[in-house]
């Protein structure tokens, strides 16, 4: 078995390059064109973003159909979507485009916008991940080195590694599987933690006292 | 004073400081040269006044200079830095003919510092003009906008955009402030230092003196709002706000700004809000010298509440630094006060004295609310509008401009 190798991160955000949407025409629109890094970017890397807000609804969609669009049905549908549930981006796409559509058949002929100012800007990301230097060589020790991790390696160890192979698993879940069978009461406990509403501190908290529930129950 | 990396550990936390350790070393011995218009006075000299030394820490070869003029290049510079605002100003081809001859005679001058650099970071459109006399083949040039330039004077954008079109990539504070340019834009917002004079924790004793100073009573609760006397700032209608509350609740409104006696403008607002005040022992109008830093920072302290309420504003970094002080923020509806203030956690989002008015009864009539929105407020800020964050994306930036790769993600 080998090191977990902790992998610390840094987002830089950019425009993508897109004209802003003023109404829902011009989001669908815009969705439908994009590339999937700014598909991706407003619905996964949000937590990594400089934020005063801890928005109800994960994904920039929603919250932009809620907050400016004053749209909650849209809003509500499009902030459950958990984009790790979905297979592909482009089913994601497919899924988000559906919605709108549906709901700007239910409104047709009116097409809600905004005034100018609380426009949908379509952004994208850059991630740059490093080595930290950290390796943690038992499943015991995971937990400690958890309540040390940044931010950066709390999103890339647990979400951004459900878009990368193998696709839906975490980092620490595919390190304990790989650690047998001795370690399979880490794997259970990472697997009952639902972090959907969580934020990046949040997260490592639960993910915390999750791992050192199975280390002091093991002592 | 310049502050090391360490100082900060006990604000933001040792994995905050170990993230930016990391990244420093990937970038250990790159030669970047920041170059901007002033040493001292304003936001960007303040930022470089604190980055470049953190840099420096961090093991990377960072430098400041300062692009130096005649007093016409001054003008002409603060009319292009007006006409990207959206004021209509008019520059003539021997205005611009005067920036470029400045740039490039500054850039002969400062030959090697700017040809040896990796990178170069130009901060605003006076030193813009450096990248046509100073670029080597290797090195990477980045505009940073520190200004709102969402919507410019056209003519100004257009001969500008002529320049920044030949940069690797541009950084703005905000989406919206940013333009059509070829080349990647990215975003970074500003920050506050929280040991700056304008941030630092003060003693009681310091804060006890402010209410002595400007005969305040601390036993009943105090609005403030902090700003130029401009209109924008709509300094007139935050009276209205208070006249409307004080008849309800013994309030006194703080309204504190500097810079008027320079400005003809300025000097004007600041006339109508004496007028405006006239009368009322308990509104404080505080013309303030521009140094008068721990003065503001205690006046936050001593406040109930803070307003901010803009009609038009860039980033709007007094309300960042309100929140700092556990303060909720009631502010304008508009730019950058719009990504900071959101309603019932931060403060409230208002679009008139009417409803400044109800937001800060509502907040004087709920204390513990109050409280706890300040203390989210304080919390937003910790983790994302401290210099800590702007430094990593600055730092990141670099690496990604400085390493190849076209991925979404790159490894270093």
């Amino acid at each position: 078995m080998s090191d977990f190798v902790v992998i610390d991160c840094t987002l830089l955000t950019r425009m993508s390059g897109l004209p802003p949407a003023f109404n829902l025409r011009e989001l669908r629109d815009r969705i439908a064109t994009c590339s999937e890094n700014v598909l991706y970017h407003h619905f996964c890397e949000t937590p990594l973003r400089a934020t005063f807000d801890d928005p109800e609804y994960r994904n920039d969609f929603a919250v932009w159909a809620r907050n400016d669009l004053a749209d909650k049905i849209l809003a509500e549908k499009l902030g459950i979507i958990d984009p790790y549930e979905i297979e592909s981006m482009a089913d994601l796409r497919r899924q988000v485009i559906d919605i709108i559509e549906d709901r700007m058949s239910e409104l047709s002929p009116w097409v809600p916008a905004v005034r100018p100012g609380l426009e949908f800007f379509f952004m994208e990301a850059l991630t740059v991940a490093f080595e930290t230097g950290v390796r943690v060589s038992r499943p015991a020790d995971m937990a400690d080195a958890v309540r040390a991790m940044t931010n950066g390696s709390i999103f890339f160890h647990y979400l951004e590694a459900l878009k990368r192979p193998p696709i839906h698993k975490d980092d620490f879940t595919a390190w304990f599987t790989e650690c047998g069978p001795a370690a399979e009461p880490y794997v259970k406990a990472i697997a009952g933690m639902d972090v959907y509403f969580k934020n990046l501190p949040a997260i490592r908290d639960s993910l915390y006292r999750a791992l050192n529930a199975v280390k002091e129950a093991e002592h | 004073m310049n502050h090391i990396l360490s100082e900060y550990e006990s604000i933001v936390g040792s994995t905050s400081i170990r993230q930016l350790r990391h990244l420093g070393d990937r970038l250990s011995g790159i030669r970047l040269v920041h170059v901007n218009s002033t040493r001292e006075g304003g936001g960007v000299a303040e930022i470089l006044g604190w980055m470049v030394p953190l840099m420096q820490d961090l093991g990377l070869e960072a430098s400041w200079e300062v692009i130096t003029g005649t007093p016409d290049f001054y003008r002409v510079t603060k009319s292009i830095h007006n006409g990207l605002q959206g004021t209509p100003v008019q520059l003539s081809s021997r205005d611009w003919a005067l920036v470029r001859d400045v740039n490039a005679a500054w850039a002969e001058q400062h030959r090697d510092t700017l040809k040896e650099a990796d990178v170069v970071i130009i901060h605003d459109p006076q030193p813009s003009m450096l990248i046509d006399f100073s670029r080597n083949g290797r090195s990477k040039w980045i505009w940073r906008a520190h200004i709102d330039i969402s919507h410019p004077y056209r003519a100004v954008w257009k001969n500008l955009q002529n320049i920044v079109e030949k940069y690797d990539a541009s950084i703005f504070s905000l989406n919206a402030f940013a333009q059509h340019l070829p080349h990647p834009q990215y975003l970074i917002p500003p920050s506050i230092d929280p040991l700056s004079e304008k941030n630092c924790e003060q003693p009681r004793s310091e804060i006890r003196k402010l209410c002595r100073q400007f005969d305040l009573d601390c036993s009943r609760p105090i609005l403030l709002q902090v700003s130029r006397f401009d209109r924008f700032k709509d300094p007139v209608g935050v009276i209205k706000a208070y006249r409307i509350v004080r008849k309800v609740a013994p309030v006194q409104l703080i309204l504190a700004g500097g810079g008027a006696s320079d400005d003809p403008e300025g000097n004007a607002v600041y006339q109508e809000v004496l007028e405006a005040s006239q009368g009322d022992d308990d509104i404080h109008v505080l013309l303030l010298p521009p140094d008068a830093h721990r003065t503001i920072n205690g006046l936050q302290r001593l406040a109930d509440i803070v307003i901010q309420k803009s009609t038009k504003e860039g980033f709007g970094l007094t309300v960042t630094e309100a929140m700092w002080k556990g303060k909720p923020v009631i502010g304008g509806d508009t730019g950058g006060i719009r990504l900071q203030v959101v309603d019932y956690r931060t403060g409230f989002l208002v679009s008139s004295p009417e409803g400044a008015a109800h937001r800060i009864r509502f907040l004087l009539d709920h204390r513990r609310r109050l409280n706890r929105m300040g203390d989210i407020a304080q919390e937003f800020v910790r983790e994302n509008f401290l210099l800590t964050r702007h430094l990593r994306e600055y730092l990141t930036l670099v690496c990604a401009l400085t390493r190849t790769g076209t991925d979404r993600i790159l490894y270093i």
